[in-house]
């Protein structure tokens, strides 16, 4: 080829490659700027092209199935810890002394806690997305019976003569009570709220059961979750107390003279609004402290200190001689130590206005929290050895154990369980989801709100620039990246905007997330929050026959009457399967004098069940509030015309509604990852 | 009141009455002339059927919360009381009141029961359903729940399921499952949604519905079977014991392989295989207008507008106020079967001082030694003579 040829090859492939290069890169660039919603967004095709992909072969390759150790419980010799591996469901055995995993069994899906029989033969693991209870023997490691329990088994607690299971039933909000000796569930409770921890009394007379999500109630009034107080002796519920302006309690634990029980607690500031967040104080969090005795007193404490919070306290233990307790924020990866002896003293010399001043006092934690140990990403179980000792603490996003001498207060060890060295993105995206760093002082992270990326149930006054009061019902995370756009007005039509820079003005009220952070947290959003089975109203995905009655009246075009129902009056209209939405906006008569003017975006319907209170503003406590209250005029869908019975079929078969990977049959899709 | 009454406004009158709206009208009962066959000893007697006495009554004076009591249910060491009122609770000795103030849906409460399982207590309204369950309330309402109606009539516990006869048919709850199924006309074997009573035996659900009679529900087949009166609307039962007296019920009971049906025209008790009436002129029942009945091992306690019947079939005894003084009497009827032509008819009555605290009964509850009645002019307490 002659030179000259050559050069007018390149010649005309450069100047084609620059044609393609300067339109495309402007493409690109206006591309990412819409999807960013800001102009110096990185051009980074990897970002939302391959670590957003939810399945296929693209998501396996740069994916990673983690353990994220949950619950874990020590031997009585302290020679094993058994650790729930949250997402690879299994239980794994591992010896302390060597570091090594000698056993991974396998339970059902999303185990959450163990327990261990008082003889040390078995373990119990609760199985919170199968709805049953795996026994363990633990002498050969294998599961040797299922126990068919409530929805969302979490918390478990074996009665004083180990003849009894109690399995608190998180979703389903129950207590389950479980006959041992025929696998049998004798009777089941009402607990409180989304309840998951729980903790016999050490004369074994008192089952606590701790509630995460509040009560419903109207906003304005007062938040109370319910600690629900079980007669072990009578096997009834002997006391439901109201424990004011807390949620969120997970845990609880009893010193071991009995006289006081310790549960953690979030104290949200929701009714206040969110402009707060840059004053500090929006949430606050700590303990809830009962005396176990006639008319003992229950005050709050908090962790925090001014301008640092010590977001999302998960567990709580209490070393044998009932001199500290140790509890883990998963928010800002700290172990807090607490001495106990200090908050006796402040019960027994503190007037009744000054315990009740306690509870909003961010100085006070000086004068108890002795130490703060950093930790791994997202701390969230502990367990003590049996002589108190050494602390075990499961660090969930590290897929390790950290060990902390309870003397020295130093961390003396770390167990590896195995897990991918790998941190992927969306893992990445996962530990910045929960943590506090990228929040002013601390105060939250996405977690917070979004407790198991799902809700937590509160409506928040999201005063905007204009001051409108905006009630906002927090939304569910499940699946959220096939749902766009975004909050209730759906201003934002990408996750990347919803969590960019106006994130950082509206909530964080710090620098926003660089870019990197920005990609990682928006991976993890899309592709790592499945919903969990709808075991309760739709195990099966054979609809009952009210529910049968109740599709057809979803999908109904004529009324009662023959007439004809406006095609966007009908609910299949807005509420398109397989999210039930149409991804639109939507008019539905509930905008309130104080809103901002707006259309709603319109919700996905998934699992709608566990999502109270419902419309933009939580006002309709249950599914049916949203027509017999608010539906009077027939904008919310054509309702009026339907009988009772068709108003509970339709209600029936809204909460059969469950995610499209369940509809799919998609294995792949049922587990939680990253 | 008459049968030839349409059932319209018959059910409206009733109702009404019921939910002690028109309790201002004065209930005359008939006063009879106190006879004593010369044994003043009533132990005898209560060797076949249980009599109860040392009557002692509550008023609002004594801490109810109104005189006007729709239904009573015992519960280990206290006593549920349901008054037009709020909800009274006797236990030591004094009685405390709940109200809407508490949580209650409406001050009146027309039917409690008490779960076995979780010790739970259901409160059936005016305005609603209540658990009340460790001192906290929670309501179920048509508008917030599944609930048929918030006018609730009768609420059962059978294991883990609540069942419901309220103004819109009959509510089933599971309180596992925390789903609701409704029942009426539509999808049951009823005239109306309209539903008095429900009680549960053998498997089975008995729903008292307005003109439908008795509805059987089996749980394990989820089938629905009827027992209506073979004589349609007519006053008078054209043929003895060929089914239940009215298809106007107002209670069913089941226990020890009987069901006990209540209505305005009398009682009826099916085993299963045969039906048997009984009127206030063939039997010792004090009047054919029953408001509520509840049958206890063998015994049933039948709550008319002119006292209180008791009877296992044979036997009765029959608890009245007299009208002018606190006292009154117990009426005992024993019929025992001589060959089969003829049946031996004995009645004493035996004086009371004091007796019950008015004629028109609308609840009762027995366990162990103790009956409870609540009337129109308080609660009143009887003890068993042994």
């Amino acid at each position: 080829m002659k030179k000259s040829r050559i050069i007018s090859v390149i010649v005309f492939f450069s100047v084609l490659g620059l044609i393609i290069y300067f339109p495309g890169r402007k493409w690109a660039r206006g591309h990412v700027n819409y999807m960013t919603a800001v102009e110096d967004h990185p051009l980074n095709c990897l970002s939302c092209h391959v670590y957003t992909q939810k399945s296929g072969f693209i998501s396996k390759l740069v994916n990673r199935k983690y353990l994220s150790p949950f619950n874990l419980a020590v031997s009585r010799d302290g020679s094993r810890l058994y650790v729930v591996a949250q997402e690879s469901n299994a239980l794994l055995v591992v010896d302390p002394e060597t570091h090594k995993v000698l056993n991974k069994i396998k339970v059902g899906n999303l185990p959450h806690s163990v327990i261990l029989s008082s003889d040390g033969q078995k373990a119990y693991v609760s199985n919170e997305w199968s709805d049953n209870v795996s026994v363990i023997d633990l002498a050969s490691s294998k599961v040797v019976d299922t126990l068919n329990t409530g929805d969302g088994p979490a918390g478990l607690s074996l009665s004083a003569d180990g003849k009894f299971l109690y399995v608190v039933d998180s979703y389903s909000s129950n207590i389950s009570i479980i006959d041992l000796n025929t696998g049998e569930e004798r009777k089941r409770f009402n607990a409180g709220n989304n309840p998951t921890g729980t903790e016999l009394s050490p004369d074994g007379k008192t089952l606590y059961v701790t509630s995460r999500r509040a009560l419903i109630e109207p906003y304005g009034e007062t938040l109370k979750s319910e600690l629900t107080v079980v007669d072990e002796n009578t096997q009834r519920i002997r006391e439901r107390r109201n424990i004011e302006s807390a949620y969120m309690m997970e845990n609880v634990a009893f010193t071991p003279t009995g006289d006081l029980a310790m549960a953690t607690m979030i104290r949200p500031k929701n009714l206040v609004p969110s402009i707060q967040v840059e004053q500090g104080w929006m949430m606050t969090y700590g303990m809830t402290i009962i005396e176990q005795k006639e008319n003992g007193r229950v005050i709050q404490l908090l962790l925090d200190e001014p301008n640092a919070y010590y977001s999302d306290p998960f567990d709580i233990v209490i070393t044998p001689n009932g001199k500290k307790a140790f509890i883990s924020s998963s928010g800002v990866n700290t172990i807090s130590v607490v001495d106990i002896d200090s908050i006796r003293t402040l019960f027994a010399k503190s007037t009744p206005e000054q315990l009740a001043n306690y509870s909003n006092n961010l100085g006070i934690s000086a004068r108890y929290v002795t130490k703060r140990i950093k930790t791994g990403a997202a701390p969230k179980g502990l367990a003590l050895s049996s002589d108190g000792k050494l602390l075990y603490v499961a660090e969930q996003l590290e897929d390790r154990i950290s060990v902390i001498n309870t003397e020295s207060l130093e961390t003396v060890g770390s167990i590896d369980l195995g897990g991918p060295r790998t941190i992927t993105v969306a893992r990445q995206g996962r530990r910045l989801f929960n943590n506090s760093g990228h929040t002013f002082q601390t105060q939250f992270d996405c977690y917070t709100c979004h407790p198991d990326m799902h809700e937590d149930g509160l409506v928040y006054n999201m005063a905007s620039k204009d001051m409108g009061r905006n009630l906002t019902n927090t939304q569910s995370l499940r699946d959220i990246g096939d749902t766009p756009p975004y909050k209730w007005n759906g201003k934002n039509q990408t996750v990347y905007k919803q969590d960019g820079m106006r994130f950082s003005t509206v909530l964080t009220r710090t620098e926003q997330f660089n870019y990197k952070d920005l990609d990682a947290l928006t991976a993890y959003i899309i592709t790592g929050i499945p919903y969990p089975p709808n075991l309760q109203y739709n195990p099966n995905g054979e609809l009952t026959e009210s529910q049968l009655r109740g599709k057809a009246l979803f999908e109904r075009t004529k009324d009662n009457l023959g007439n004809d129902i406006l095609e966007n009056n009908r609910c299949i209209t807005c509420h398109r399967p397989p999210y039930y939405t149409n991804l639109k906006m939507a008019y539905v008569k509930t905008l309130a004098v104080t809103d901002d003017s707006m259309l709603f975006d319109t919700p996905h319907l998934n699992n709608i069940y566990a999502s109270p209170p419902y419309l933009h503003d939580g006002r309709a406590a249950t599914l049916e509030e949203i027509w017999t209250k608010y539906g009077k005029e027939d904008k919310h869908g054509r309702v009026n015309d339907m009988s009772k019975n068709q108003l509970n079929d339709l209600v029936d078969y809204l909460k059969s509604l469950r995610a499209p990977a369940y509809e799919n049959n998609i294995p792949k899709k049922l587990h939680a990852k990253n | 009141m008459r049968k030839t009454l349409q059932k319209n406004s018959l059910r409206t009158t009733v109702a009404v009455i019921l939910c002690g709206i028109c309790f201002v009208t004065v209930i005359t009962a008939q006063p009879k002339t106190v006879k004593n066959a010369g044994k003043t000893d009533i132990k005898d007697d209560a060797k076949s059927m249980p009599v109860y006495g040392h009557w002692k009554n509550f008023t609002t004076k004594d801490g109810l919360p109104s005189d006007h009591a729709y239904c009573v249910r015992i519960d280990g060491k206290r006593v549920l009381v349901g008054t037009h009122d709020g909800l009274a609770v006797y236990e030591d000795g004094k009685w405390e009141t709940y109200t809407t103030k508490d949580g209650l849906a409406h001050n009146g409460v027309l039917s409690i029961d008490v779960s076995e399982l979780t010790g739970d207590v259901w409160i059936g309204t005016l305005g609603g359903l209540n658990r009340w369950s460790a001192g906290k309330f929670e309501t179920f309402t048509q508008f917030n729940s599944g609930l048929p109606n918030d006018l609730v009539y009768c609420v059962i516990c059978d294991g883990k399921d609540v069942w419901t006869a309220t103004g819109g048919g009959a509510g089933h709850y599971d309180t596992y499952t925390k789903e609701w199924e409704i029942f009426t006309e539509k999808n049951a074997p009823m005239h109306e949604p309209w539903t008095y009573g429900v009680s549960a035996g053998d498997g089975k659900i008995f729903i008292a519905a307005w003109g439908g009679g008795v509805i059987e529900y089996t749980k394990k087949t989820k089938q629905f079977k009827d027992y209506t009166d073979p004589d349609g609307e007519m006053e008078i039962d054209l043929l003895p014991d060929d089914g239940v007296v009215h298809d106007i019920t107002t209670a069913t009971s089941w226990a020890d392989g009987m069901l006990w049906v209540s209505t305005y025209f009398g009682m009826s008790s099916y085993d299963g295989t045969h039906w048997k009436g009984y009127f206030d002129h063939d039997s010792g029942l004090a009047s054919n207008f029953i408001n509520f009945l509840r049958a206890e091992g063998p015994v049933v306690f039948i709550c008319t507008d002119k006292g209180l019947s008791s009877t296992n079939g044979k036997s009765w005894v029959t608890y009245k106020k007299n009208d002018n003084s606190s006292d009154g009497m117990a009426i005992i009827k024993n019929y025992g079967r001589i060959s089969d032509s003829t049946i031996n008819k004995t009645t004493r009555e035996v004086p009371l001082t004091p007796s019950i605290a008015h004629n028109f009964i609308i609840g009762v509850d027995a366990d162990n030694d103790v009956l409870w009645v609540a009337t129109e002019k308080g609660v009143s307490r009887g003890e068993l003579i042994k």
